[in-house]
């Protein structure tokens, strides 16, 4: 792998188009006092080529001809010269860079940071590339106060769980909207497990390639996000493209990274006892195969024991067979861009190309991104941009995950320290498989797979073809007054094909999925803005518009069982075979307007209205309630510009707002106010069939949820921008909330949809920016963030009532839930406790077992505290940055560790096997640990917390000296490290994050893929 | 400036029709192309009928690893074999309340719905599905006791999303009230036709069928109220039940979906890409073939892999004690259930002419019957034998008058005998075999006493409710309450039901 790292390098270099010429700039930045400012940022724009400024604010810089040069410093303005033919740039920068700097506000708008009345933190793709995740959102863990990102245990093309303070519905979706360069896309999450097994599908942001953003802006609130009406409510992540620049010739940047995955050892089980039961080993190959999967024997002693396949070895410890059994995973990415433009047109083109092979054997990902944006002035008036993104991914055998039936993980991870995983290879040319081509099973649960033919015979495969595209249009009418429209498209196919094979235990005669998904979103956006200083002391800021989003989704698929001809595993060799349609479109259509007002530069009012009309919650004869409306209102005031304040402050500014908005659950769920019934086309015996197709009540009378936002909050700087504080406080009430409640299947539904639940989310947000040394060669920097998010379900099913609950989610085990509880956070994990006396001793009950004590709520899955410290050295061309990501407050049960329970695997089960624990006799021990690991909630719910050495970067930009005389005009080479270790965690054997989907029942855990640390070697050459 | 003014008019001009109205059309999006909003009665029958026979999940749990593991029609090795062994696994003793209710009776209850507003189809249907909704419930209450059954199904209908749970008696006072009314509510004609997959809309079946089910719901009351037993078995009787040859089952076939499949083939069937190779026939059941030389015996079961020979496995064996077994030593040394009888396109039987002869000459032993009871037991057996025509195998007549010569009725032990052969009869109807056990006591099964059963080496006497309902539904708790249980749900698989008082 290092020798094609090599190679491709090599050949970078050479097939690269011939060097511009560099040219040397030098000179010296000062305040405006006139004092040399120390440690400025000064980088060739467009690049990563920079330098600091020395202790007599002097730099020196090679740039390339025709290039930029940007000077940045915190607390300053920042300020881009065009280098021209100078070769001596002195610059000075004014202080107060808070004052006119720009974020990218809801629906793309950019504004005055000062201006803002709300919460945004906008944030550049440090390490994103270098330290990279194949889920991009995944590398916002720890780095924004509010964010928690909960990354799954579902193997590298998997999803993502972005949840910006706190979760807003019980039933919808609580992650926020992705938008990009003003696009809204789609993030539905395509395929989860759940307790009967599965697999994740991935989600929608993952497909963007983070060597495109320029940078990030993070909509946390309901009045940040308020002008995107029902979709306000989780937050939006605004994500900026890098764009092309004016510049001579044409700009190629080529990057190469290769990323090493291993496999994080969480398993500590025991390797005392080995396969058997009653505290016996087998001793025929039916008892072998009866006990495969059971740790109840004998104590190891090397002596001879049958095993599963008849074959006799020595019954001793093994060793570790996830080491076996997992491999080192690998990334390759590279990544080539072009950029150019001139005063009129821009562009910017990227094509990038990932291989990934997960530490799951027979598993991986591919996926290619081509990007390109360009800019164009049309006229003095008129701007256009397009850009479009097309995705290819191809998904190499998902993983499954929970239960056991294809999972892979299940057994790998659960064996007995007796066998030997690599004994379950069978024949070498067909892995999983005996001489007869079909599973070699190695215990008498058929659903239980050889995790070899799990993982080579099985197939769940997926490949999405996905467009993004934008048309923009501005024409400014006057000075003051322009007209903006926009279109803008994501569209997907997903194909996936899902096999298992013939010669499968449980299914012999095998079955086979073929199914293409078709989605797609189209905005249409028009907007008339009005933006004007009116006398010095008063500017204004209008705009209004309308949005028309239309979205269809449809899935047809075919399925069939009983391959005909053994072993070949096309559809068109099945027996049985049936078709499925799936078919929903939908449209929302919105009004919006929104107006500001400044004062003196320092005071500043907004307020915003959005109306949407909903097509899913219109009835047939239209009378039902179809819109809502939202609104925001906020004031904001930067008080160092209007007091004197001690010198020490820099700035200082005092924001609060209000706002209403709404979730996305209902508006993007068609056909659901009313009863229908499916046709079910094949008939039988000649007779049609039908019959009601709602699992759920419908109702007619739904209407989206409310939120309602409160914030307030201020920005401080002091020492000039060496010591920055953001802090916000926020108080969120969800009302009307959509339940699928879940009712008595009795009732002949499994759930009823009302609008009842009621919850809150308050808290806190701090982050802290350290500028603790900076001088010419040596810089420091640390930041910290932290948030705390207290959610409450306020109420059910029946206001009046207490104490009401709302099962979510169930494991495997039957035996731990996940429900909404009254007075509860959201997500609680339920199940029974040990009954214990009044001094908390567990009581043991006549039968020698512990008894079953009352159905208990043991907190909630989600952590309600995040936090995250990061810190970057630069020391010359040198630089190293780190980040600890912590979570706590939240649990986390884990079925694994009850199997390990009944299985015998768990060091727990090692007490008492000899001597018996106080009056219960070594031999019923096996049925004491067996009934806690089927019965007992409370020994399997952990701590949640954890702290993670989530990302260490380390890069170096070769000197000018070395690189001088090549045909390239900078090179940087790099280590990497993304979650590296586990530094604490509350978990036993398990990675405290190993949730195994994204939905709104947090807290399960079951066999997923382990936890990876991964170390990437990145080089970045530029010509 | 003009121009201004003009290109803004032009714009709100664009703004207003790109959203006129704002919600233009939306009604018409809003409808579901590949949905229905009404249905016809017939296709709704269809489904419910099938949904009845069941799926894999309820037919391989509640039916075949419990029911027929207790009644010891088969046995097993493998350990999630619950029912063999009397140890618990609460998905698997659920799983029947667990189905039928989204399943059978959402749509039954629909489907009455539709029939009794007049909307749709006639009284003869509405008769027709009165008797099928019975069909499903007398399952679940004989299964479970105390279930929803007044407010069930009716989640939409009525809006109860969590129904009470009634007393087993008051279910079977109305069960037996709807079965009288729904027989008078058929007419000569009207009804489903050929959308009724058990007699093909034959409205003299159809009512002969109303009274063999109030036949057998009325004997089920022996024990608990002999009064109102005999008084249901005599209007039964004398509104006449099935004849020999009619036999109330489904026609299933190879899919192409699961509801077309019979569900116990799904589990057993080894052709159809999956069966479950643990069961065997119990020796208990084997040896009683054997002893009465039943021409039954090679179609139900079929030789042993390894000798060849017919071999009954005994209950509550495990793979490791097995080892020590006399009659052999591991799974292939024993009889499997005949592949043939138990294919993915096998007839699903609810309720035959055999069990009801059975039941009229158990009602003649009582006395509640004018009939003789040697005749109806000896129709009985015949019917019950003939039954296996329906599954291709048909006996010579001849071998049955043999059997039965062989096997007269025996007036001394006759409720030990008709209880017998009740058990043979329903074999693969393992709801009602555990149903008449229960009642009875016939046949005398040998309980086993696995290590780790929940019964005290009892054979359970009911299946224990979903557990998680109890967080849902807090009317479960009343009716555990009632019944004498507490939320040890292991426990309830000792606690009779009422009407099991024996």
């Amino acid at each position: 792998m290092l020798k094609q790292f090599l190679i491709t390098a090599c050949l970078a270099l050479l097939t690269a188009v011939p060097a511009l010429a560099q040219q040397t700039v030098s000179g010296t930045i000062t305040a405006e006092n006139g004092d040399p400012l120390i440690g400025v940022n000064v980088v060739e724009a467009g690049t990563v080529n920079g330098v600091l400024s020395d202790l007599d604010g002097n730099y020196t810089i090679e740039v390339s001809q025709g290039a930029s040069i940007t000077f940045s410093y915190t607390g300053f303005e920042t300020i881009t010269v065009e280098v021209g033919n100078q070769s001596t740039i002195d610059v000075t920068l004014q202080e107060g860079v808070q004052l006119d700097e720009v974020v990218v506000t809801a629906l793309g708008v950019e504004k005055q940071k000062k201006a803002l009345t709300y919460s945004v933190t906008e944030l550049a793709p440090e390490g994103f590339s270098e330290a990279r995740e194949t889920n991009v959102v995944n590398s916002l863990a720890g780095k924004v106060a509010g964010v928690n990102v909960a990354s799954t245990a579902t193997g590298a093309g998997g999803s993502s769980r972005v949840i910006i303070r706190g979760n807003n519905s019980l039933s919808g979706s609580n992650q926020p909207l992705y938008v990009i360069d003003g696009v809204p896309i789609d993030n539905k999450n395509l395929g989860a497990a759940g307790m009967w097994g599965g697999a994740d599908g991935g989600d929608g942001i993952s497909s963007i390639n983070p060597e495109d953003i320029a940078s990030i802006s993070v909509l946390k609130g309901t009045s940040a996000a308020a002008l995107y009406g029902y979709r306000s409510a989780n937050g939006v992540i605004e994500i900026t493209t890098k764009s092309g620049a004016s510049r001579r010739g044409i700009g190629v940047e080529f990057s190469s990274q290769l990323r090493l995955s291993s496999l994080i050892d969480t398993y500590d089980f025991q390797r005392e006892y080995g396969h058997g039961l009653d505290g016996t080993k087998p001793t025929t190959e039916a008892e072998a195969l009866a006990q495969g999967l059971y740790s109840w024997g004998e104590r190891l002693d090397g002596s001879s024991v049958m095993q599963f396949d008849g074959v006799s070895r020595p019954y001793s410890d093994v060793g570790n067979n996830a080491d076996r059994f997992y491999r080192t995973g690998s990334t390759w990415i590279n990544t080539l861009t072009l950029t150019g433009g001139s005063d009129k047109v821009n562009f910017r083109f990227s094509a990038s190309n990932m291989d990934n092979e997960d530490i799951l054997p027979n598993s991986g990902l591919t996926r290619r991104n081509f990007t390109l944006r360009t800019n164009a002035k049309v006229s003095e008036r008129l701007t256009a941009t397009l850009s479009a993104m097309y995705v290819y991914e191809d998904a190499l055998n998902r993983p499954r995950l929970s239960d056991s039936p294809g999972n892979a993980n299940y057994t790998a991870l659960s064996l007995p320290a007796s066998i030997n995983v690599e004994d379950l290879r069978g024949d070498p040319n067909k892995l999983g498989a005996i001489g007869d081509g079909t599973e070699l099973q190695f215990n008498d649960n058929i659903f239980v797979t050889n995790p070899y033919w799990a993982a080579y015979q099985f197939e769940n495969n997926t490949q999405k073809n996905r467009l993004l595209g934008k048309i923009q249009l501005q024409y400014d009418l006057t000075d003051d007054l322009y007209v903006r429209g926009k279109i803008g498209l994501d569209r997907y196919t997903y194909r996936s094909r899902n096999l298992t094979p013939y010669g499968t235990a449980y299914s012999p005669f095998g079955q086979i999925s073929e199914t293409n998904n078709e989605v797609q979103e189209l905005n249409t956006e028009i907007l008339l803005g009005f933006d004007k200083d009116l006398t010095d002391n008063i500017s204004l800021t209008l705009f209004a518009g309308g949005n028309q989003q239309r979205n269809f989704d449809e899935t047809l698929g075919g399925s069939g069982s009983q391959f005909n001809v053994p072993f070949f595993h096309s559809i068109i060799n099945t027996a049985n075979r049936s078709v499925s349609f799936g078919f929903g479109e939908w449209q929302v259509n919105s009004l919006f307007g929104s107006a500001e007002l400044g004062l003196m530069r320092s005071i500043y009012l907004s307020g915003t209205y959005r109306n949407d009309w909903f097509s899913t919650l219109t009835t047939p004869d239209g009378s039902s309630e179809n819109n809502q409306g939202y609104y925001s209102a906020g004031i904001s005031a930067v008080v160092s510009e209007l007091v004197d304040l001690p010198s020490a402050i820099s700035f200082l500014k005092f924001r609060t707002s209000y706002a209403t908005g709404s979730g996305p659950g209902v508006a993007a769920s068609p056909y659901q106010l009313n009863l229908t019934y499916g046709i079910f086309g094949q008939g039988h015996l000649g007779n049609p069939l039908g019959g009601v197709s709602n699992g759920s009540i419908p109702n007619a009378n739904l209407t989206p949820l409310l939120t309602k936002e409160f914030e307030a909050g201020f920005d401080l700087s002091l020492f000039g921008g060496r010591f920055d504080v953001d802090f916000t406080y926020y108080d969120r009430r969800t009302e009307g909330d959509i339940i699928s409640a879940a009712v008595s299947s009795t009732s002949g539904f499994g759930s009823k949809i009302v609008n009842l639940g009621e919850m809150t989310n308050s808290g806190v947000e701090v982050l802290l920016n350290a500028n603790i040394i900076r001088n010419e060669n040596f810089s420091w920097d640390a930041n910290f963030n932290f948030a705390n998010n207290q959610n409450e379900v306020v109420s059910l099913l029946t206001p009046e009532q207490d104490g009401e609950s709302l099962r979510a989610g169930e494991s495997r085990t039957r035996n731990a839930y996940i429900e909404h509880v009254e007075g509860l956070p959201y997500s609680q994990i339920a199940g029974f406790a040990y009954n214990r006396n009044e001094d908390g001793e567990i009581i043991i009950g006549a039968n020698g077992l512990p008894e079953q004590g009352e159905f208990t709520h043991f907190g909630t899955g989600v952590s309600p505290v995040t936090m995250g410290f990061g810190s970057t050295f630069r020391y010359k061309n040198l630089s190293l940055n780190f980040l600890i990501d912590m979570r706590s407050g939240g649990k986390l049960y884990s079925a694994t560790n009850a199997f390990a329970y009944t299985r015998g695997l768990h060091q727990n089960t090692l007490v008492g096997r000899e001597t018996g624990i106080g009056p219960i006799e070594a031999a019923d021990l096996e049925d004491y640990y067996q009934y806690i690991g089927s019965n007992i909630t409370e020994q399997f719910v952990y701590d949640a917390d954890f702290g993670k050495l989530r990302q260490v970067v380390l890069n170096y930009t070769l000197p000018s000296s070395i690189i001088e005389g090549l045909p390239v005009s900078g090179v940087t080479v790099g280590v990497a490290g993304r979650n590296l270790a586990i530094l604490w965690s509350g978990a036993e054997n398990i990675d405290p994050e190993s949730n195994y989907n994204v939905g709104n029942a947090q807290g399960l855990e079951m066999f997923g893929v382990p936890a990876t640390r991964n170390v990437q070697f990145n080089l970045n050459v530029k010509f | 400036m003009k121009s201004i003014l003009r290109n803004i008019m032009l714009l709100l001009v664009a703004v207003s029709l790109t959203t006129t109205s704002c919600d233009d059309g939306f009604a018409e999006l809003n409808t579901n192309p590949n949905a229905a909003n009404e249905i016809d009665p017939n296709y709704q029958f269809t489904w419910v009928q099938l949904r009845t026979s069941g799926g894999r999940y309820e037919n391989w749990r509640a039916g075949l690893i419990y029911s027929s593991m207790m009644m010891q029609h088969m046995s097993a090795l493998c350990g999630y074999w619950t029912g063999d062994k009397y140890t618990y696994n609460a998905g698997y003793s659920s799983s029947l309340f667990d189905r039928q209710y989204t399943e059978a009776i959402r749509d039954v209850q629909d489907l009455i719905n539709t029939l009794e507003s007049g909307a749709a189809g006639d009284q003869t249907m509405l008769g027709m599905a009165r008797i099928w909704r019975v069909v499903i419930f007398h399952r679940l209450t004989d299964m479970y006791g105390d279930v929803p059954y007044f407010q069930a199904g009716k989640g939409f209908l009525e809006g109860v999303d969590l129904p009470e749970f009634d007393a087993q008696e008051a279910i079977y006072d109305d069960m037996l009230k709807e079965l009288e009314e729904a027989v008078a509510q058929i007419g000569s004609d009207g009804g489903f036709g050929s959308a009724d997959l058990i007699f093909a809309g034959d409205t003299d079946k159809w009512k002969r069928l109303g009274n063999s089910l109030m036949l057998r719901l009325g004997m089920r009351l022996s024990e608990v109220d002999a009064a109102k037993a005999q008084q249901w078995v005599g209007k039964a009787i004398s509104g006449g039940v099935l004849q020999a040859g009619e036999d109330a089952f489904i026609e299933h076939t190879n899919g192409p979906e699961g509801i077309n499949r019979n569900g116990i083939g799904e589990v057993l069937d080894k052709s159809n890409g999956f069966g479950d190779d643990c069961p065997r026939i119990s020796e208990t059941f084997m040896n009683w073939l054997k002893d009465h030389n039943d021409p039954r015996l090679s179609i139900i079961a079929s030789p042993s892999a390894n000798t060849g020979e017919f071999v009954g496995l005994p209950n509550g064996l495990d793979a490791t004690t097995i080892i020590n077994n006399p009659t052999g030593d591991e799974l292939d040394d024993f009889s499997p259930v005949n592949q043939a009888i138990v294919n993915v396109a096998s007839p699903m039987m609810f309720i035959t002419s055999g069990e009801t002869e059975l039941l009229l000459a158990e009602a003649s032993v009582r006395g509640w019957n004018n009939g003789d009871a040697a005749t109806h037991y000896e129709n009985g057996v015949r019917n019950a034998i003939n039954m296996w025509a329906a599954y291709g195998f048909p006996v010579d007549a001849g071998d049955i008058d043999a059997y039965l010569a062989a096997n007269p009725f025996d007036a001394a032990n006759a409720m030990q005998q008709i209880g017998e052969q009740y058990w043979a009869a329903t074999f693969l109807n393992e709801y009602e075999t555990f149903a008449n056990w229960r009642r009875t006591g016939y046949p005398e099964l040998t309980a086993v006493n696995y290590p780790g059963n929940v019964t005290n080496g009892t054979i359970p006497v009911r299946l224990a409710l979903p557990q998680g309902e109890l967080g849902v539904n807090p009317n479960m708790r009343t009716a555990l309450d009632r019944q004498g249980m507490g939320t040890d749900f292991a426990g309830h698989l000792t606690v009779p039901v009422w009407w099991d008082a024996n």
